[in-house]
């Protein structure tokens, strides 16, 4: 066949169910206001890391599903979690994006989050402390001890990252949730206190999920100069992509040849504790969190969807607590080489997923996108997407490929296969 | 020897401005050639997200000469860069052999790829803002760089960046 005509263009493509999706997934505003209810404020999110609140008192701001969320860390040195909303008028209290309570502000008194508006203060475990001229306007009928904050489920875990979920009702651990994704990487991570030294953000007219797939899949080598030229071998194309429940996906390491790259070096010396020399291992988390370790750096992508097709993704970068001046230096240029902002792979997926976002915007005809790769599960595989995908369609219970339809009436369903049937049928009439 | 403060400083001014004029028109082998061979980049930024000094690239002049000379082999944005400096301080050294200065920087992006380049094309964005804190030193009438850091205020860079500030 050659180019195709709107009928064709438009057909479900002969693969199976399951093996593409409906790009009003990516672009459906619709949809995305249900994404944030029954997906984002019922999963876990990592939204820091703990190094970013290393003393009493300091705290971090973010949201989360458009929720204002701050994040402290107690005088007991314990890290909570509360809304970032005042709950007498609804005011944002904290609004810069990093902290310490330690020192009073023009509204409010040292050791306290406070609110400028009224000066309403809370204590470091969300309490009511002080509302100005209480009894004067509130007689006996409201008291401090009736409006605390409204707390977050809070866990610190993975190398000290800080995961907080909106959902009281949430009946498993981060580690439930993860159900075993993050295993490959806790013995590096876990072996000794992580630190935090990079930080950016980029925003990117697309879907957040056009980010995560290309985290979730490796056919895009080609584009990416510096992955053909480190990894194209025979070990390189036997990394397994494996999924977990949730949703979660892991991709299987192997050894990078960073020094076939003119001006690059091997990564060896600097390894996370428990990884073989210069491997890459990478965990991408259902709904939109991508940790990925390259031997002597760990980067970690958070997304925060704006809108159907509006994302920000914040890039974080880690190292070992105990680096010496001159060992953090050298880890910050290989976590820069590549994933910096003027790093050589960043910014071409930032450049594709852009691409991407100007075909599949809130006005765009929807399009077939193909997730049809199998070799066996590995690196070139699309399993990863298809198992996210399938997740996706459970929590939603909408059919990626055709999302007006109940998942249940889904990929390998009896009116799925129908429908790829009729479909067939009418490209070839076509 | 006597220095002419006066006269130097300007000479530093204008090589800090060439810089520029051959950044904007990627000529990186003309930009290198205005270095000292000891040379070290840097762009850098302070996070008050994470309350960190941060650096986003780093190198010495073949680590520019190597990564510039790489760019072809990338997928790049084709939309040009245009570095607005004003060179607020120059100072000289007493001995009139080396120099610094500080100078705001801007940068603006023409848009040639865009979101959609049918849209976007020909449109001017602002890119990115900070300062250069430069160092050179001065051999009679020869002045190079020996260090420049790209110090910015922009934390949040979207795609267009893989090319030196």
């Amino acid at each position: 066949m050659s180019a195709r005509n709107h009928a064709q263009w438009t057909a479900a493509p002969k693969l199976k169910a399951g093996e593409w999706v409906d790009s009003r997934i990516y672009s459906d505003q619709a949809i995305f206001e249900e994404e944030l209810q029954k997906i984002w404020k019922r999963s876990w999110i990592p939204v820091c890391h703990e190094s970013e609140l290393k003393n009493a008192y300091d705290f971090r701001t973010m949201t989360i599903a458009r929720e204002p969320v701050i994040v402290v860390r107690g005088n007991d040195m314990k890290v909570r979690a509360f809304l970032n909303v005042c709950p007498h008028r609804g005011n944002m209290i904290e609004r810069r994006p990093s902290g310490s309570f330690k020192r009073g502000t023009p509204s409010g008194t040292p050791k306290h989050m406070t609110c400028m508006f009224h000066a309403w203060q809370f204590d470091m475990k969300g309490r009511c402390a002080y509302i100005s001229r209480c009894e004067e306007g509130y007689q006996k009928r409201l008291r401090k001890e009736d409006v605390g904050l409204r707390k977050l489920n809070c866990e610190v875990y993975f190398g000290g990252f800080v995961w907080v979920c909106l959902d009281d009702d949430i009946d498993m651990t981060v580690e439930q949730w993860a159900a075993g994704a993050l295993d490959v990487l806790s013995p590096s991570l876990n072996a000794e206190p992580l630190e935090i030294f990079h930080y950016h953000k980029a925003i990117i007219p697309c879907n957040y999920k056009l980010w995560h797939d290309t985290n979730c899949e490796f056919y895009h080598d080609y584009l990416h100069y510096h992955n053909r030229i480190t990894g194209f071998n025979d070990a390189y194309f036997a990394r397994k992509n494996s999924g977990f429940k949730n949703g979660h996906i892991n991709v299987g390491s192997f050894e990078v040849q960073y020094d076939q790259y003119e001006g690059f070096e091997s990564r060896e010396a600097l390894s996370f504790p428990h990884l073989p020399p210069n491997h890459w291992y990478m965990i991408d988390m259902f709904p939109g969190v991508n940790f990925n370790l390259r031997g002597s750096a760990l980067r970690c992508d958070l997304m925060t969807p704006l809108a159907a097709d509006k994302v920000m993704i914040e890039f974080r970068g880690l190292g070992l607590a105990s680096d010496t001046p001159q060992q953090r230096r050298t880890r910050i240029d290989h976590h820069n080489s590549i994933w910096g902002p003027f790093g050589r792979n960043l910014h071409e997926d930032l450049l594709a997923v852009t691409a991407q976002g100007a075909c599949m915007h809130q006005a765009a005809e929807n399009r077939r996108i193909l997730h049809g790769r199998h070799e066996n599960q590995t690196i070139h595989d699309e399993n990863g997407m298809r198992h996210y995908y399938e997740e996706w369609g459970r929590w939603l219970n909408r059919l990626p490929s055709d999302p007006d339809r109940a998942f249940a009436d889904g990929a390998g369903g009896r009116a799925a296969v129908a429908r790829d049937a009729e479909r067939e049928l009418a490209l070839e009439e076509a | 020897m006597s220095v002419n403060y006066a006269e130097t400083k300007e000479a530093v001014k204008s090589l800090i401005y060439q810089a520029c004029l051959y950044q904007d028109d990627l000529n990186w082998d003309a930009w290198l050639k205005l270095c000292d061979a000891d040379f070290q980049y840097r762009i850098c930024a302070y996070s008050p997200e994470i309350q960190a000094d941060m650096i986003y690239l780093s190198g010495g002049l073949e680590d520019m000469r190597s990564l510039t000379g790489m760019l072809s082999k990338h997928n790049s944005d084709h939309s040009p860069l245009r570095r607005h400096c004003v060179a607020y301080q120059v100072t000289v050294a007493e001995d009139g052999r080396s120099a610094e200065s500080v100078s705001s920087v801007t940068v603006f992006q023409t848009q040639l790829d865009g979101i959609n380049s049918h849209v976007d094309a020909g449109e001017s964005r602002l890119f990115l803002v900070g300062r250069y804190h430069d160092k050179f030193s001065i051999n009679g009438g020869d002045i190079k760089f020996t260090e420049r850091t790209a110090r910015l205020d922009t934390r949040r860079l979207d795609k267009g960046s893989h090319w030196p500030i």
